[in-house]
């Protein structure tokens, strides 16, 4: 996968099958991820409570009526931004050559914040907790996942705004 | 510390009732005059630093400058505050700033 490119069709890339492949398994996992968060016992989950952050940090009382008001439709928006990443995968995982993907730019937003999440999870299974971390290695090639995700992420935050030089590394 | 929520409260819903949005926006705008809020964005190792730059240029309208200084204080500082106002509005933030991947809070802003 080289960058995506704006034309005028909307926001394109080239996707090899394979990556095509992990990328609409590791949307699916997220999407399943999402749609248990809402169970009781989903808290217990480090990554889901990085998607889904208290709102309150000093109000245990205020943070659960802002979940009680605010986390399914959080959730939903979540689900679908992750939904709009598989859509547009399930054609290119199942060709046998590179595929040209298209983006509208709404598609393109879902996209961005849907590689996040991603990105939130994994850091989570390889032990990414504070600044440093560079995870453990007890999951070959999660590391080198996160690492493709935050260059997709980068990568389309560099075509929202074109002519921007964007920034590395990580906050 | 913060005060707690509660105490600021003068509406109460009824037992057994569970308070409406609308209810609760109304208790919200009680004391909004008297009680600024802000959201706070916590430092995570995880989102990139042109991402959430980005994110605050989109969604707060900042420059870029700006938007680099509040990132960059979230960095260092490990929280930033990067809206004051209503707490109708700053809840509204945070669940945005939620749906973008970042970690954010309401809080009282410091008076």
């Amino acid at each position: 996968m080289r960058g995506f490119q704006a034309t005028e069709a909307g926001w394109q890339a080239i996707l090899e099958p394979e990556e095509a492949r992990i990328l609409l398994s590791l949307s699916r996992q997220l999407q399943s991820l999402l749609a248990d968060s809402l169970e009781p016992d989903a808290l217990a989950d480090g990554a889901v409570r990085r998607l889904l952050p208290d709102a309150y940090r000093e109000d245990p009382e205020a943070a659960e009526e802002w979940r009680r008001l605010s986390r399914r439709g959080l959730v939903e928006r979540k689900v679908a931004h992750a939904a709009t990443l598989s859509r547009a995968l399930a054609a290119p995982a199942i060709a046998s050559e590179p595929t040209t993907i298209t983006l509208e730019p709404s598609d393109a937003l879902d996209w961005v914040r849907a590689v996040g999440d991603l990105r939130l999870v994994i850091a989570d299974r390889i032990g990414i907790v504070v600044d440093g971390d560079e995870g453990t290695t007890a999951e070959p090639g999660l590391r080198e996942l996160y690492d493709w995700l935050a260059w997709i992420q980068d990568d389309l935050v560099r075509v929202f705004e074109p002519g921007d030089g964007g920034a590395d590394g990580d906050e | 510390m913060f005060s707690r929520l509660r105490d600021t409260r003068s509406v109460t819903p009824p037992a057994g009732t569970s308070s409406s949005v609308a209810e609760r926006l109304d208790e919200q705008t009680l004391h909004a005059s008297q009680v600024p809020w802000s959201t706070v964005i916590w430092n995570d190792p995880v989102n990139l630093m042109s991402y959430v730059s980005w994110v605050f240029r989109r969604h707060f309208g900042m420059t870029r400058e700006d938007a680099e200084r509040a990132m960059l204080a979230v960095h260092h500082d490990g929280r930033a505050t990067v809206a004051e106002g209503n707490r109708e509005a700053m809840e509204r933030h945070v669940e945005a700033m939620h749906e973008y991947g970042l970690w954010a809070t309401v809080e009282k802003a410091p008076r």
